[in-house]
């Protein structure tokens, strides 16, 4: 203690001068009083609300959508997102794709890593096999999902504690700026995995210089390719800077001087923190979104935009749960999924634009490559066995009822309530709704942790479940693949060969070479699962954003990168 | 002074005879306990903290009667276009003529953020907070302070053995020893009591080991000493009485944490379940919208208070009543 | 003295070892994961656990840690700030912590005090009465919810303070969550320094020292305070621990990177995190150690025929 403890008068001093340098920052500039906060006043930044500290800034360990933002403002893939999300250039100048689709090349643009050292085919190499060798949360990318080859193989090989080469993995460095990748099967959609911070590459040298554990750490022991370099970051701090990259390949095109990142706790205090001009960029929620909707100065600041994450509740399908496994039978799955009222769930209680979702492949992220199509813009065509109907819901009730012999019911609902203030209000909701709409069930609320909750659903020790899911990729399949037999995020264990067939088909058999052929097959595969109400899905989150009208151009997408600040101004 | 002192004999002693001895004059005589009760029941003050926390049970028991919403009855309404429509976050109101959908329903406390009305909600709350703080004090009283005073009187290998469990006790996070109960019993109110019989008598056992360091070395604790009390007898009778005061002080200040503690609980999901409240969980609801709908987090705060105020007037009515040497008497 | 001190410290070295025995085996017994994982197979997380040697019996993994620990390794984050040495996240979390822990303490002490003393030689008037409200309002109305007023008004209505902590105007951006924080700790001191004042005041000792002509400041420090000091005492200490160890909905509000969220994240955040939760509880446990023994040894120098020291000689 003794190190910061100060006497009443230098306490007294600092406070005179530091309080009278902010009232002459705040008469200057009209609204922010400077420091970390946002500088829509002074101009040399935005200010940004992050919604959870940052985990990681290592791609074989970051998880979360805050962590990969942050990454990817500093780090460049071979691809990047446009405005609409698809994948265009990046650290790849050109691609040559194989007649197969089996092997793609990546040719290098001159890039240089912030130390100096230029960006070669190595560093992915480096990076990839390293994400292979460590089998983290998101090493499926290089095998179940990229399918690059040898991945599933050593994948499996690593998991048995057997000997494994990662040099096998079918990614070589051609040359310095050349990169070759060999695919098992051809994966149509290979090129917009490329922007997914998994894939971004790593400098060997760099990375064997530095102490065991320190990678990521601090902006010395972190290298820039991006847009922005690392100029204030320590694990665990609620806020943190990213400041322009001078030498960026494509620095001429980036206008921003600085991103200043805030982690805000809580929608009430986000919305104060906009109005006060301390942040440029907010998301709201809730109430928040209701305030500011009828407020004349913030109304024109709102943005709504696609989050991507769908909520949706499962059903324990085994003998252990829900009195025997009654919701094992498809009617009283039917029942519920009809008893919930998505829309006012929406409408009243998450309130930030989120949409009411009756499909398993919520929309707005999966557009078809040939027709440009959104897999689920259709959201009325399982109408036939979701929907908020009282009637029918009480009939398939009465089905299940015959066909269990039982008539009164009595679940858990288990939730996160560190998942956001609406889950709590939802899961009262949907309470509510189902006991009044089929009498004889009760359903009881268990809040924990998301952790109890992920650890209840994984060890199949729950009855229903509100959960998540957000999509890694623009395909259908980051949600469809959930559902095959014994998928670890199948935690209905739902199984249905028909459905299994389908989905093998369409990931390495007779579709993955016709586009619209599998692209057909996976509707299939949904309404397979809509049929039997597998899971009723809820509504797919969105974000309502609060922006300062001054700051232009962010790029908001519900996939991999939340936001993308590559082309944004502040006049 | 070297001389050889005096040694009495038995001359120098008289019988003393003929004295009246019962010349003292004899009071009514009254139990200690009598003078208490009177002396309580004539302090103005410790009567208005009764009064207040007699009023708050009472409403805490037919507050949610008087309001025709129960406390999990969302208010709600379907529109033409078949939407459901919820009356969320209205502000306090009185029924009334209006347009609005919900002007003619009263909600005296307004409505929390899914349309329940917090009238009936924080009195249900209520309910639950003042479990919360009789098992609160009921805890204090019997653990914490035995374990206290026995802790501090003894001293010496007794004391320190005490102290070190009380450190183990203490330094285990409460979030980790409950998430281990919760695996052996149901979650709920049962729970949170454990929860709160496991550390909540710690700050009391403190202060009480502290008085009962600085009183034990007093002559009269001394004197009962010699005579022979047995210990349990100067601990509760001699010494007790003379700490009575931060005690009760220590009482009234541990209250409003275990209601906290409770919510804190019961929002990681192991105290009581939704859509039952409390008044802690209630305070925390309103906290998330604290500054775009203020109104929520009044009702809970301004009970809370005022049952501390109760608390505490009763407490001061206590103490001065139980140690009848302050000017008040 | 100093005997005492060293077999006190000895003592506790032995029950911080307990300490972090049990708080070893309860933090594996805990519902859920050191890896939570929505993409990880059950193979993937079953890898991991080895990894780390979870799957060896208790014992070994607690020699395994004492081990690190002695070389000053608290090992590395798994469920939060992954891969990063915990000792690194933890130096900036304690330094904010204990700072804005330090100077809340000070300003809960010092207008605690003030507070009660004042009340006290006045008591029965509007003063008292305005005390007894205050300090009744400081215990119900959380810190958090006050810290949001000072921010509504201070940071956004007249724009004077900075709306979130920033490390490099350190001082002037804790005023703020210290103030909110020494709330508590101003109440219940303030209360305490009251009810004893009252008592003492009323003791035949003051009476005597009155007769004698004694009054004014130095009849209150050296004579009334001295002696309600030590309940005083008893009651600021853990709230001393409490307040280093820092709060976490107002470093949350606020921005501040400090210990109260991240135990609170290490046990019910993403996952719960062994290494984090046993180097937080091996903190907060050295810290409650540490600040029993003082206060015990205070006791001894308030009143000095107070003698825990002596008597836990075993001579009592």
């Amino acid at each position: 203690m003794g190190k910061y403890m100060f006497s009443r008068r230098n306490f007294l001093k600092l406070a005179a001068a530091t309080g009278s340098a902010s009232m002459l920052a705040a008469c200057g500039g009209g609204s922010s009083d400077g420091g970390s906060d946002a500088a829509s006043a002074t101009g040399d930044g935005i200010g940004v609300m992050l919604s959870t500290n940052v985990m990681s800034l290592d791609t074989d360990l970051a998880t979360d959508g805050d962590s990969f933002e942050v990454i990817a403002d500093c780090i460049d893939g071979l691809m990047q997102m446009d405005s609409d999300g698809a994948a265009i250039p990046a650290l790849a100048e050109t691609t040559d794709v194989s007649e197969d689709g089996c092997t793609w090349t990546f040719h290098l643009r001159d890039a240089n890593w912030s130390n100096g050292t230029p960006v070669t085919a190595n560093d992915f190499v480096f990076a990839w096999r390293r994400i292979v060798q460590n089998q983290g949360e998101y090493a499926y990318m290089m095998s179940d999902i990229g399918q690059i080859k040898n991945g599933p193989a050593l994948a499996e090989a690593i998991l048995a504690g057997e000997d494994a080469d990662v040099s096998t993995l079918g990614v070589t460095a051609v040359d310095d700026k050349t990169l070759e990748v060999q695919l098992e099967v051809p994966v149509p959609y290979f090129d917009s995995l490329m922007y997914f911070p998994t894939f971004y590459p790593i400098n060997e040298e760099f990375y064997n210089g530095l102490e065991d554990g320190t990678y990521g750490t601090s902006p010395d022991t972190f290298l820039s390719c991006g847009a922005f370099v690392l100029s204030d970051y320590t694990p665990g701090t609620a806020s943190l800077t990213v400041t322009k990259n001078a030498d960026y390949w494509n620095a001429d095109s980036v206008s921003l001087p600085s991103i200043n990142y805030q982690v805000v706790g809580s929608s009430d205090n986000a919305l104060t923190a906009f109005k006060s001009n301390s942040l440029d960029v907010v998301m709201i929620g809730g109430n928040q979104v209701a305030a500011a909707e009828k407020d004349a100065d913030l109304a024109d600041k709102l943005v709504v935009t696609g989050a991507g994450y769908m909520w949706y509740l499962t059903f324990s399908q085994t003998e252990k749960n829900a009195q025997g496994g009654m919701l094992a039978n498809q009617n009283l799955r039917l029942a519920f999924t009809n008893a919930i009222d998505r829309e006012a769930l929406v409408d009243n209680y998450v309130m930030d634009g989120s949409l009411a979702t009756y499909t398993a492949v919520p929309p707005q992220f999966a557009a078809s490559a040939t027709t440009g199509e959104d897999f689920s813009a259709d959201q009325d065509k399982f109408k036939d066995y979701i929907g908020y109907d009282v009637e029918k819901a009480q009939k398939y009730f009465e089905d299940a009822k015959k066909e269990l012999g039982v008539d009164s019911f009595e679940f858990t609902l288990i939730f996160g309530n560190n998942e956001g203030d609406e889950v709590t209000k939802v899961a009262q909701a949907i309470k509510e709704q189902i006991e009044a709409t089929l009498s004889g069930v009760t359903l009881n609320l268990q809040a924990m942790t998301k952790a109890e909750r992920l650890d209840k659903m994984q060890e199949d020790n729950y009855d229903v479940a509100l959960t998540r899911w957000g999509p890694d990729y623009a395909d259908p399949m980051t949600y469809l693949g959930m559902w095959i037999t014994n998928n670890s995020n199948n935690y209905g264990f739902w199984s249905n060969a028909e459905y299994d067939k389908i989905i093998a088909d369409c990931t390495t058999g007779e579709y993955v070479s016709d586009y619209d052929a599998r692209w057909a097959a996976l509707y299939d595969a949904e309404t397979l699962v809509m049929q039997e109400a597998v899971i009723a899905p809820l509504y797919t989150k969105a974000n309502a954003n609060l922006i300062n009208p001054s700051v232009q151009g962010i790029e908001f997408h519900p996939v991999a990168l939340n936001r993308v600040y590559k082309n944004t101004t502040v006049e | 002074m070297a001389e050889t002192a005096y040694v009495p004999t038995k001359e120098d002693f008289e019988l003393l005879t003929g004295r009246d001895i019962t010349t003292d004059k004899n009071f009514a005589s009254q139990s200690y306990w009598k003078g208490v009760a009177i002396h309580f029941l004539r302090n103005r003050r410790a009567m208005v903290g009764v009064f207040i926390v007699l009023a708050i049970i009472l409403l805490a028991v037919f507050g949610p009667i008087l309001s025709s919403y129960g406390y999990r009855d969302i208010v709600s309404y379907t529109d033409e276009a078949g939407k459901q429509v919820v009356a969320k976050g209205i502000a306090p109101q009185i029924g009334h003529a209006g347009d609005g959908p919900f002007d003619q329903y009263t909600f005296l406390f307004g409505t929390d953020d899914l349309g329940r009305d917090q009238w009936t909600r924080t009195w249900h709350g209520a309910r639950v907070s003042l479990v919360i703080a009789f098992v609160t004090i009921i805890i204090d009283m019997i653990i914490g302070m035995s374990y206290g005073l026995i802790s501090g009187y003894f001293g010496g290998a007794v004391d320190a053995v005490m102290q070190r469990i009380v450190e183990v006790a203490n330094s285990v996070p409460r979030l980790v020893i409950v998430s281990v109960l919760a695996i052996f019993m149901p979650k709920g109110m049962g729970l949170v009591i454990v929860a709160l019989l496991l550390t909540e008598w710690i700050g009391m056992s403190k202060i009480a080991r502290a008085e009962m360091l600085r009183i034990k070395e007093q002559e009269y604790v001394l004197a009962s000493r010699t005579l022979g009390a047995h210990s349990m007898h100067i601990i509760f009778k001699q010494i007790l009485p003379n700490t009575i005061g931060p005690i009760i002080t220590q009482v009234m200040f541990s209250i409003p944490t275990a209601i906290f503690t409770e919510a804190f609980l019961s929002f990681v999901g192991v105290g009581i379940m939704l859509p039952q409240c409390s008044i802690g969980s209630l305070i925390e609801n309103g906290f998330n919208n604290i500054t775009t709908l203020p109104y929520q987090i009044l009702p809970p705060i301004i009970v809370l208070a005022l049952q501390m105020l109760g608390f505490n007037f009763i407490g001061d009515g206590f103490r001065e009543a139980l140690a009848p040497k302050l000017e008040d008497m | 003295m100093k005997k005492y001190i060293l077999k006190r410290v000895a003592m506790s070295l032995a029950t911080l070892l307990l300490i972090t025995f049990v708080l070893f085996v309860l933090v594996r017994i805990m519902p859920g994961n050191p890896f939570p994982s929505e993409r990880m197979s059950a193979e993937q997380i079953a890898n991991k656990r080895a990894e780390l040697g979870l799957d060896d019996p208790v014992l070994v993994q607690f020699s395994r840690y004492m081990a690190n620990l002695a070389h000053g390794d608290f090992g590395k984050g798994t469920s939060l700030y992954y891969g990063a040495p915990i000792k690194t996240v933890l130096g900036q979390c304690i330094s904010n912590s204990f700072r804005i822990g330090g100077l809340a303490i000070f300003i809960g002490t010092a207008v605690g005090l003030i507070l009660g003393i004042t009340a006290a030689l006045n008591k029965g008037t509007f003063l008292d009465a305005f005390c007894t409200v205050f300090s009744i309002l400081g215990v119900c109305v959380p810190g958090y919810v006050f810290l949001i007023f000072l921010q509504y008004f201070f940071s956004y209505k007249i724009p004077f303070f900075p709306y979130f902590f920033d490390s490099s105007r350190f001082l002037f951006s804790s005023v703020m969550p210290a103030l909110s924080l020494s709330l508590f700790t101003m109440s219940t001191v303030a209360r305490f320094t009251r009810n004893e004042m009252v008592e003492v005041m009323d003791s035949d000792y003051v009476h005597l020292a009155e007769s004698k002509g004694m009054y004014g400041n130095m009849l209150v420090t050296r004579h009334i305070l001295r002696n309600a000091l030590i309940p005083i005492v008893t009651v600021l200490a853990p709230l001393i621990v409490d307040l280093l160890t820092g709060a976490l909905v107002v470093e949350k509000i606020y921005g501040i990177n400090g210990i109260g969220k991240l135990m609170v994240d290490s046990i019910a955040g993403e996952g719960v995190d062994y290494n984090y939760v046993l180097a937080l509880g091996i903190l907060y446990s050295a810290l409650y150690i540490g600040i029993m023994l003082i206060v015990d040894i205070l006791y001894g120098l308030l009143d000095p025929r107070i003698r825990v020291a002596s008597s836990e000689g075993g001579d009592a």
